[in-house]
């Protein structure tokens, strides 16, 4: 009989709380040489948080993947020591400059937002009780995902802006300020899978062939060039050129899953290599962000244009290959490093070695995401975890690709890690998302009471 | 769709593995220069974060810490200190936010702590907890003898001088002092406009505190050079013994018409003397004679044997040479100027030093050096100078005869020290030594340069001194006197 193995998970949630802690431990130890502050009581509501999430599970997803959630907390929780050692760098008399962006409560606030976070997880878990319910929501998602995107275009620069990047993608009202196209994502994902199930015999429809591969038929073509017309607005009209290009390849690789055409992912490469281009030279903020990726150390860009890039390549190359150890590094020399380049404190302070361990946590998350969607019969659970797991490891790739110079800087938040509540709640929600998949996969077949031809019922020992 | 989830999945992990090769090409590849990118503001904080480790002077038996790292108040930085900063500037050097000099510079990777002999102490630091530590660099310096030496050159009357004293049986640099000099702590400010600011006046300076003149700089030799032509003389056979007779006609007619004069046209006996009264007097018509006789080629192969024509030499810091240019066409009237120290001949207080440091052990040249030895913060030794000789200058029995000749020049009543380094100065301790009073047409201060070499107790020596006073005059008067607080503060010998 198949088992669940929730016992796996604990165990390996157990394994992730201990280095959690220790991490959060070692940097006190760095900073000053004693046990951090807060040790306790941060430790025992990451605990209690860590702990409410598998008893949901237990109870709501008991087929559910046993690797994700432990995955999840670890890098949750490691985002929460990172946070900790940059909010305490220069303050309470630690060593280094103090970070004026990072308030004195930022970790606090973090924890609040983990536990926010797996609320939301857990509510996923318990409302969503087979994922084919959100079919039936399909464009109703669909249209909340779009106003959620459209929302911060609208209102005035003061209240949509992220101070010091130009980006127009939040809502600020008082102290607070929400990123609502890390929601839009989810909504819109479930919007594509319920429109591609639904469509995905049309659009499998072979057109015109030209140079071997069989073309869509042109009347098809209606909705990519939609989806790649609302990234080209979210660009122009956000700034948000990260946002946008995840955006557009969630969209074209549900397509390609859907429909299995590798037509569908040139036209989507094409468009979106067309559009990049173009408004790289219509738009300066655009232009400058290939200027900054290509001659980051030309003229005065080090200390002007790509001066965020090259600090946070400086701090990883000042770690090297086994880092400064947490709480020994200068972190606080990358202007915003708690937000898109996080993982450059992370490459400096745990080195080359860290930060290859994250990012093979990352490829893990992703992997069991996709082992889901292979697993699971229901073609729109297939779809839309196919997608989730691959808008994940884009945002990655995204983000990490462009604090390290191989691709492009665009400003993503780093999933769990980034400072910040609405990125950390939605990448739980999508983890939810994921697990409730791999519980549909593999929840065994409901055992018949009775089979014919027997007389009893006879358990496999 | 699962054809499709697959292929994506090939896309999912190219991404990651893009991902892992360039941050390993950023991290390991790049690293190195990406850390040391000037402008990085990580690597220059970093410097003053840990402690340096010390400088301690520690010879005759005395520790004395000339340089060491004090944390900042209100800061997690280490500052650079001094104790007696201008004594010791010229040893020490400076360790500033733009560089540094000296031992500070010469030996930084063990103070730094970046030595790889350190990397496996610095792994169990970092493994404990404990904060990295610099090495201490341990150094032949006495602080009694540095004290007098400086001392002695700053109450000489404010002229330029440097001085070096040796433990002539191993090469030990006892005490190397350059006047003027300056303020080490004035460098290590983390202001840079202040920085700046000092270093600009201390550039500018036109006494040069920055040069260290005890092995930097080089003056003419004067007289102190007959102790280099007397052993080439003893050495040839051109001369037997002390007690041989040698021409010194007063004044002496060189070939080209011009005539050689002792000092103030004094007469050198009675125009024969024993060399050994010639060289106690000075005279130079008897050694321009006697160089003549040896010729030019001889006399810089005889220099050269006590360390001279060296541009190699370390300390570890470089050493400029000392030099004794042949004339050209090997001229002969040239040649008896240069046999009295005053053709092109140009030396240094430490190469000085080190022809009073050759006769005083037995004719053997030891290597002159500065460090003692390096102790790693748990007190093992990481390095440590082994005395080497650098060459046999002259036979031990002409050291001996040398020797003499320099007893004279304090304990004979008509020597040119008798009064400022023989029994009236210094009562029985014997000194020997020669001096030397450089014209010096390039000071133009009208003062010649005065020079004094010298080793003591002349029976068994513990300490060679070399000073030259630029304008000071003449050298028993100007340089002997500095040279004998030296050895006296050495010895522990109180007046």
């Amino acid at each position: 009989m198949p088992r669940g193995r929730r016992r796996t998970e604990l165990l390996m949630l157990a394994f992730a709380v201990g280095v959690v802690l220790f991490a959060y431990a070692n940097v006190g130890f760095g900073l000053n040489g004693k046990l951090p502050a807060g040790l306790v009581e941060y430790g025992l509501a990451f605990v209690v948080i860590i702990l409410a999430a598998h008893l949901a599970v237990r109870r709501f997803a008991p087929w559910a993947d046993p690797l994700l959630l432990p995955l999840a907390a670890l890098m949750n929780g490691l985002g929460i020591v990172m946070i900790y050692r940059l909010q305490q760098s220069g303050r309470s008399g630690n060593p280094g400059n103090q970070i004026s962006t990072i308030t004195a409560s930022a970790t606090a606030t973090q924890v609040l937002y983990s536990a926010i976070g797996v609320a939301a997880f857990v509510a996923i878990l318990v409302f969503v009780r087979e994922i084919r319910v959100l079919q039936r929501y399909t464009y109703t998602l669909g249209a909340v995902g779009l106003i959620l995107l459209a929302i911060p275009a609208l209102l005035p620069a003061s209240m949509s802006e992220v101070p010091g990047t130009g980006a127009k993608i939040q809502i600020a009202i008082g102290g607070f300020s929400f990123q609502p196209e890390q929601f839009a994502e989810l909504a819109l994902a479930v919007f594509f899978a319920g429109y591609l199930v639904a469509k995905r015999d049309v659009l499998s429809l072979a057109g015109r062939r030209f140079l071997g591969i069989d073309l869509p038929r042109a009347r098809d073509l209606g909705p990519v060039l939609i989806a790649w017309g609302v990234s080209l607005l979210l660009l122009v009209f956000e700034s948000d050129i990260g946002t946008s290009a995840l955006f557009f390849g969630l969209f074209v690789a549900m397509l390609y899953i859907a429909t299995q055409r590798t037509s569908w992912l040139l036209i989507g490469i094409l468009l979106f290599v067309f559009g990049a281009y173009v408004s790289s030279k219509l738009f300066s903020h655009v232009g400058e962000r290939f200027t900054v990726w290509l001659h980051p150390w030309a003229g005065d860009n080090p200390t002007h244009s790509s001066y965020q890039l090259v600090q946070g390549l400086e701090g990883m190359g000042f770690g090297g290959i086994l880092g400064t150890g947490l709480g020994h590094g200068q972190p606080f020399w990358t202007p915003l490093v708690q937000s898109d380049f996080i993982i450059t404190a992370f490459g400096e302070e745990l080195g080359l070695t860290g930060l290859m361990a994250l990012l093979l946590i990352f490829g893990l998350i992703v992997e069991r995401g996709l082992r889901a969607a292979i697993a699971v019969r229901d073609p729109f659970a297939k779809l839309l975890a196919g997608g989730l797991a691959f808008a994940l490891a884009l945002q990655i790739f995204i983000i990490v690709g462009g604090v390290t110079q191989l691709i492009p800087l665009t400003g993503i938040t780093t999933p769990f890690l980034s400072q910040g509540g609405s990125s950390l709640i939605a990448v739980w929600a999508l983890i939810a998302l994921l697990m409730r998949v791999s519980d549909t996969a593999r929840r065994p077949a409901p055992q018949p009471i009775q089979d014919e031809g027997m007389t009893q019922v006879v358990r496999a020992g | 769709m699962n054809r499709a989830l697959y292929r994506l999945s090939l896309a999912c992990l190219a991404m990651f593995v893009l991902l892992l090769i360039n941050v390993n090409y950023v991290q390991a590849f790049q690293a190195g220069s990406l850390a040391g990118r000037p402008g990085n503001a990580r690597a220059f904080t970093q410097q003053f974060q840990f402690q340096r480790g010390s400088i301690i002077a520690s010879g005759g038996g005395q520790n004395t810490t000339i340089a060491e790292s004090l944390p900042v108040k209100g800061t997690n930085m280490y500052r650079r200190h001094y104790p007696d900063g201008p004594t010791y500037a010229q040893i020490t050097g400076y360790d500033s936010v733009y560089g540094s000099t000296g031992i500070e510079n010469a030996y930084d990777k063990y103070l730094a702590g970046t030595a790889p002999s350190l990397a496996v102490h610095n792994l169990i630091s970092l493994l404990t907890g404990k904060p990295k530590q610099g090495a201490t660099v341990y150094l032949t310096v006495s602080p009694r003898a540095q004290q007098a030496a400086y001392q002695g050159l700053r109450s000489d009357g404010g002229h330029q001088a440097g001085v070096v004293a040796l433990d002539p049986s191993t090469g030990a640099i006892l005490a190397m002092a350059s006047y003027p000099s300056f303020n080490p702590n004035l460098l290590t400010t983390f202001n840079g406009a202040q920085l700046n600011k000092i270093d600009h006046k201390l550039l500018t300076d036109p006494s040069q505190p920055l040069l260290n003149r005890a092995i930097n700089e080089t003056y003419p030799p004067g007289s102190s050079f007959k102790v280099v032509t007397g052993s080439a003389a003893f050495s040839t056979g051109k001369v037997a013994t002390p007690q041989t007779t040698v021409p010194a006609p007063q004044p002496l007619v060189l070939p080209n018409g011009h005539t050689l004069s002792n000092d103030a046209g004094e007469v050198c006996g009675d125009g024969h003397p024993p060399i050994i009264q010639a060289f106690w007097m000075s005279c130079n018509t008897a050694f321009g004679n006697i160089g003549m006789k040896l010729g030019a080629r001889t006399l810089q192969d005889y220099a050269s044997k006590f360390g001279w024509n060296d541009p190699k030499l370390t300390i570890p810091m470089p050493v400029s040479p000392s030099v004794t240019p042949l004339p050209p066409g090997l001229d002969k009237s040239l040649t008896a100027y240069m046999a009295i120290g005053q053709y092109s001949d140009a030396v240094t207080p430490l190469q000085t030093a080190m022809d009073a440091a050759a006769i005083a052990n037995g004719g053997k040249l030891m290597r002159p050096y500065l460090l003692n030895y390096v102790q790693a913060p748990d007190l093992s030794t990481l390095a440590k100078t082994n005395p080497s000789a650098l060459s046999q200058a002259v036979s031990p029995q002409v050291a001996g005869q040398m020797t003499q000749m320099m007893i004279q020049v304090t304990q004979n009543p008509g020597g040119t020290a008798y009064q400022t380094a023989g029994p009236p100065a210094v009562g029985s301790l014997v000194i020997a030594g020669k001096t030397g009073t450089a014209e010096n047409t390039v000071s133009g201060a009208g003062l010649d340069d005065a020079v004094f070499t010298c080793f003591a107790p002349a029976s068994n020596p513990k300490i060679a001194v070399g000073v030259i006073v630029k304008g000071g005059g003449f050298g028993a008067a100007a340089a002997a006197p500095i040279a004998v607080k030296i050895i006296e503060a050495y010895l522990g010998i109180h007046q």
